[in-house]
């Protein structure tokens, strides 16, 4: 029976609880390592690894138990049945080598993580359990079933945990020291929960019978202690071992790696070194035996070639020169070796060909140059030097090689075609794809005076004229850069400054791929047809001008009398505009020229062309009828040409003015008359008067009772007196009329005539009188007074015109005649009047005679006067058919 | 005052006409005198008696209108009649405004020219008696005194005796006296026969006013 009063109570020696927590620590920690080698290790290594393991920690739960029994005090001496000791020392163990089998498998499920637990729960728990069995003391050990439960289950809590730590740190070598120590802490002090929770659970209740101390054994302090010791040595010598082994596990996993792949390096390496070398050996073999055959091979072919080849020393000093150079240059290898090749090159091309030598040789760059070689025969052509350095492997040149090529037909196709360039009449460039320019024919130099030199790049540009620049050069550029063709006119300036216009054209020459390699143009001089085409220009503005301005009709008409243009005169004096015309076309025509009649006669004066001026009349657009004068011309072309002047107005002021010549000479005779009138009346006045006055002083003497007779006589003589001065006064006033010295000159009737008819026209189409002239074209000349005998012919004709003034139903013609005749010249005019009055006929020549109511009678008797003045005879005939006056004039033989 | 016989003188360049003309007005008893052209007028010297020209309008030289003209200038109021061969109206009026007596044509009917002339002297005549009128008016009008003619040419105007003496600064009876003693050389008998001769004489007052 248990009570409280008999329970025995212990104390603890915390000290001893201490240190078994530190031994349950170390254990854990041993275990955790160990686990790491279970799982790394198979075979026999592993079970030796499991074994020690286990040995390790089942050492160290014992040793926890150990220590935690020694740090319980009891009032009574507690003595231990070693075989019990041993037999929970077994379980322990039997416990960690399951739990480290476990936890060294290479996968853990949970099935197995609950199993293990409950091994290793139950196994500590065992060990514990066994272990109370093997105290031996004065009192009866009770279990607090609860706390033994609480105890199974803790020791199964921890063990699952320890195990889940130690499966998550095995095979952990680096970084891991400070985890592990925190696991190895949790799982001490679980071991020492359970252990102390198991002693909780167990109560000592004080017996009286001796406890059986049978293989019980006391253990001291210093037996405690040897059990600590003991148990650290296992776990360090365990611990040690895993972590020496451990290191050495992996250090020899590295090598092993490292060497393996050495291995496969390695011998990878002697395989392609192999293969090299069998390959190396066998170009060598090749090679040499190429090398041997080429040799001697070179050798001939260098000599034979049919190229000069050379070496130099890198001073420049010939040291060979194959045979053909030697054959060809007529040089022995003594001469030309060393500087004595030089005597072959032209003197003329000698210095600038050492030049070009001592250049390259300096640059150490290949270089090739052109140059005259002397032949055998003294004869130099063109050559190109080629040359190209040999150098050592430290880059050092240790002889020059070169060859020298004939390359005289090619200089002389160059210089034929570059003739041929300069020769030909344009001017001809090229340049590279940027645009700038590199060459230019002799042509194009000679033009603007410059040298290539000066021409070369963007040179060219300065011959552009300022006015033209901007746009030429950008247009270039446009054509460089998309590499369209270029045409542009464009000014530039000769050597002598004046400017002249090119049309400049310039094509790419593309490659395979179309991209631009070079540019071809041609400069075309266009000067001439500049000028032809501004003088062309001018030209037409000028006649444009004219044909706008000019207040002249101008009309061209087509072939088929369709009128294609007019100008602004033609429209203005017509009012049918261009378009109208257009439109209608012979419709205007017809407009124009309403009678078909005369249509069809403008037709055809404007198809005939005949370039003569004619007066025609036309309607225009408002129904006015307007005169015109026209002439037409053709054109090369087939049309016509119109030319016409609206004269409507010139006709208008003419027939005003005739009018008024009329009238004035109307007026001039009246007043004329009116002078002859006033001179005759006081000249002949002046005699009647006296002779009146005396008259009638004789009456008034006669009618008087006496008469003077004296007186009488004396009135009566001055009366006879008077009368014949009136009688010469009219003489007089009549010599007067009849100019008193006619001048003499020689002149040629029928121009007289034709002077008298071209003065009287307009006078002769008024009263609509015809004239016929028939002329004697071979008359000879006579002298007289050009103006008396006009005078006499104007008197005749305009008394014929005047005689058929009133004349209707018959024609009115006046013929005027010139002929030959006995007497030197006749001269007839002709009138179709009624004729004379047979009784006038003989007294038309006396002056004051006249039978026209305006006239004053003067005229034929003037007309007589100055014929007779000529030596002539002037008179008249008639008939019905009209007046024949005539007058002869005597010739000057 | 015995009367001297009146002349017509005749310029005419034609000398039968001259000739006829000259027997034509001698038959009714009248002087003739001819000269040939204006010139030959001019420097000839002729009586103071009563005279008439007969001039052609066509003269040499100086024409007969323009001659009209000088003589007209030259203050010699002889009348005169025009003959011409062929006149025309305004030459006809422009002599006739000019103050000639006749413009006659060529040839004239013997009684026009006749008439013509004794009209021209008769004219003459009066003008010639007139002249000698107006001589013997101004030998009287020469005779008064300064005073005399100041007070004259007042009562010629109008003025009343006091308003004349007012104004040359005297007496009523003073200028009575003057008045009466001019009126007596001027032979004149009544106020208005006196102002008539003032204006015969033409004496412009307005100055002596």
């Amino acid at each position: 029976m248990i009570s409280a009063s008999t329970v025995m109570t212990g104390s603890y020696d915390y000290g001893e609880v201490v240190r078994s927590i530190l031994i349950a620590i170390a254990a854990s920690y041993a275990a955790l390592d160990l686990a790491g080698h279970v799982t790394a290790s198979s075979g026999r290594v592993r079970v030796a690894w499991l074994t020690g393991g286990a040995i390790a920690m089942g050492v160290g739960i014992w040793a926890v138990q150990i220590k935690a029994w020694l740090a319980f005090r009891l009032p009574v001496t507690v003595d231990y049945h070693w075989p019990t000791v041993l037999v929970s020392l077994l379980v322990a163990g039997f416990a960690s080598a399951v739990a480290l089998y476990i936890v060294s498998r290479q996968e853990m499920d949970r099935v197995q993580i609950l199993a293990s637990s409950l091994m290793m729960g139950g196994g500590i728990a065992a060990m514990h359990y066994v272990g109370v069995r093997a105290l031996r003391l004065a009192a009866v050990a009770r279990f607090n079933p609860l706390l033994v439960v609480l105890s199974i289950v803790l020791a199964i809590v921890f063990s699952s945990a320890a195990l889940m730590l130690t499966f998550g740190l095995r095979e952990q070598t680096k970084g891991t020291a400070l985890r592990k120590i925190g696991s190895a802490a949790v799982m001490g002090a679980a071991i020492c929960a359970m252990h102390y929770t198991g002693m909780a659970a167990t109560t000592f209740m004080p017996s009286v019978a001796p406890p059986n101390l049978f293989h019980a054994v006391s253990i001291s302090l210093p037996g405690s202690n040897g059990v600590v010791i003991v148990t650290f040595i296992v776990l360090g010598a365990a611990i040690l071992t895993s972590s020496v082994d451990r290191q050495t596990e992996a250090e020899v996993r590295r090598l092993n790696e490292r060497l393996e792949q050495s291995v496969i390096e390695r011998t990878r390496q002697l395989a392609a070194a192999n293969e090299g070398l069998r390959r190396e050996i066998a170009e060598r073999q090749r090679t040499e035996e190429v090398l041997r055959r080429s040799e001697d091979r070179l050798r001939s072919v260098i000599d034979t070639i049919p190229a000069l080849v050379w070496s130099k020393s890198p001073d420049g000093s010939a040291d060979f020169l194959n045979q053909r150079f030697r054959e060809y240059t007529g040089l022995s290898e003594e001469d030309g070796l060393g500087e004595g090749w030089l005597k072959a090159i032209h003197p003329q091309d000698r210095a600038s060909s050492i030049d070009e030598w001592r250049a390259a040789f300096a640059a150490g760059e290949p270089f090739e140059f052109e140059s005259h070689l002397r032949r055998a025969d003294g004869e130099y052509l063109w050559f190109l030097f080629r040359g190209a350095p040999l150098r050592d492997e430290t880059g050092k040149i240790v002889r020059w090689y070169g060859t020298t090529t004939d390359i005289e037909d090619r200089k002389r196709a160059e210089e034929q075609s570059r003739a041929l360039i300069d020769a030909i009449p344009q001017q001809i460039w090229s340049g590279p794809p940027d645009g700038s320019l590199d060459f230019c024919n002799g042509r194009w130099r000679a033009y603007m005076g410059l040298t290539l030199e000066e021409l070369q790049g963007e040179g060219w540009q300065r011959m552009l004229h300022p006015d033209d620049r901007e746009r030429v050069l950008k247009a270039w550029r446009v054509s460089v850069m998309t590499g369209t063709p270029y045409q542009q006119e464009e000014r530039h300036r000769g050597a002598d400054g004046q400017y002249r216009w090119f049309l400049a054209r310039g094509v790419p020459l593309r490659d395979a791929e179309g991209c631009i390699v070079r540019w071809y143009g041609t400069n075309t001089d266009i000067e001439d047809r500049k000028r032809a085409e501004d003088e062309l220009r001018k030209q037409k503005e000028i006649l444009q001008k004219i044909f706008e301005n000019i207040p002249v009709m101008i009309g061209f008409v087509g072939k088929g009398g369709h009128i294609e243009l007019v100008n602004p005169e033609w429209e203005r004096r017509t009012g049918w505009t261009l378009e109208e015309v257009h439109e209608q076309n012979l419709g205007t025509l017809a407009e124009a020229y309403p009678d078909p009649h005369y249509r069809q006669m403008a037709l055809d004066f404007v198809t005939m062309s005949t370039g003569e001026w004619t007066e025609i009349k036309m309607r225009v657009r408002d129904g006015r009828v307007i005169d015109a004068a026209i002439a037409v011309v053709h054109l090369s072309d087939g049309m016509s040409l119109g030319i016409g002047q609206d004269i409507t107005e010139r006709k208008r002021t003419e027939a005003a003015l005739q009018d008024a010549r009329a009238n004035l000479a109307r007026v001039t005779r009246v007043a004329s008359m009116g002078e002859l009138a006033a001179a005759i009346a006081h000249e002949v006045n002046q005699p009647l008067a006296a002779i009146v006055t005396n008259a009638n002083f004789c009456l008034r003497e006669l009618a008087g009772e006496r008469q003077t007779f004296e007186k009488l006589q004396e009135a009566i003589a001055e009366i006879v007196n008077d009368g014949t001065r009136a009688s010469a006064v009219i003489s007089r006033i009549r010599a007067q009329l009849t100019k008193d010295v006619p001048e003499r000159a020689e002149l040629d009737i029928n121009e007289i005539i034709q002077d008298v008819t071209k003065l009287l026209r307009n006078e002769l189409t008024l009263n609509r009188v015809s004239l016929r002239t028939d002329l004697d074209t071979h008359l000879p000349r006579l002298l007289g007074d050009r103006v008396q005998l006009q005078q006499v012919l104007i008197n005749l004709i305009m008394n014929g015109i005047d005689a058929m003034r009133n004349l209707a139903g018959r024609p009115r013609e006046l013929l005027i005649k010139s002929a030959k005749n006995p007497d030197g010249v006749l001269v007839q005019v002709q009138d179709s009047g009624t004729g004379l009055d047979p009784e006038h006929v003989g007294q038309v020549f006396e002056p004051f005679f006249t039978t026209k109511p305006e006239g004053i009678g003067m005229g034929l008797s003037i007309s007589r006067s100055i014929v007779e003045s000529h030596e002539g005879r002037l008179w008249a005939e008639s008939d019905p058919r009209g007046a024949l006056f005539q007058f002869t004039l005597p010739t000057q033989d | 005052m015995t009367e001297a016989p009146p002349i017509a003188f005749v310029i005419d360049d034609d000398p039968s006409v001259r000739r006829a003309i000259k027997r034509l007005i001698g038959s009714v008893g009248l002087q003739v005198e001819l000269f040939g052209s204006a010139q030959e007028f001019l420097h000839s010297k002729r009586p103071d008696v009563p005279s008439c020209l007969v001039l052609d309008i066509r003269l040499p030289g100086i024409s007969g209108l323009d001659f009209q003209r000088e003589l007209a200038k030259a203050k010699i109021h002889i009348p005169i009649i025009f003959i011409t061969g062929h006149g025309d109206v305004p030459m006809t009026v422009r002599a006739m405004k000019a103050g000639a007596v006749e413009f006659l044509t060529k040839p004239f009917r013997d009684q026009d020219l006749l008439d013509a002339v004794q009209f021209a002297l008769a004219r003459d005549r009066a003008r010639l008696q007139r002249e000698a009128e107006i001589a013997l008016l101004r030998v009287r009008f020469e005779s008064l005194s300064a005073r005399e003619r100041e007070v004259i040419a007042r009562v010629v105007s109008g003025m009343l005796n006091k308003q004349i003496a007012a104004e040359i600064g005297t007496t009523e009876n003073t200028v009575k006296v003057h008045r009466s003693r001019a009126m007596e050389k001027m032979q004149a008998k009544s106020l208005a026969e006196l102002v008539k001769m003032v204006e015969r004489l033409k004496i412009p007052f307005e100055n002596a006013l």
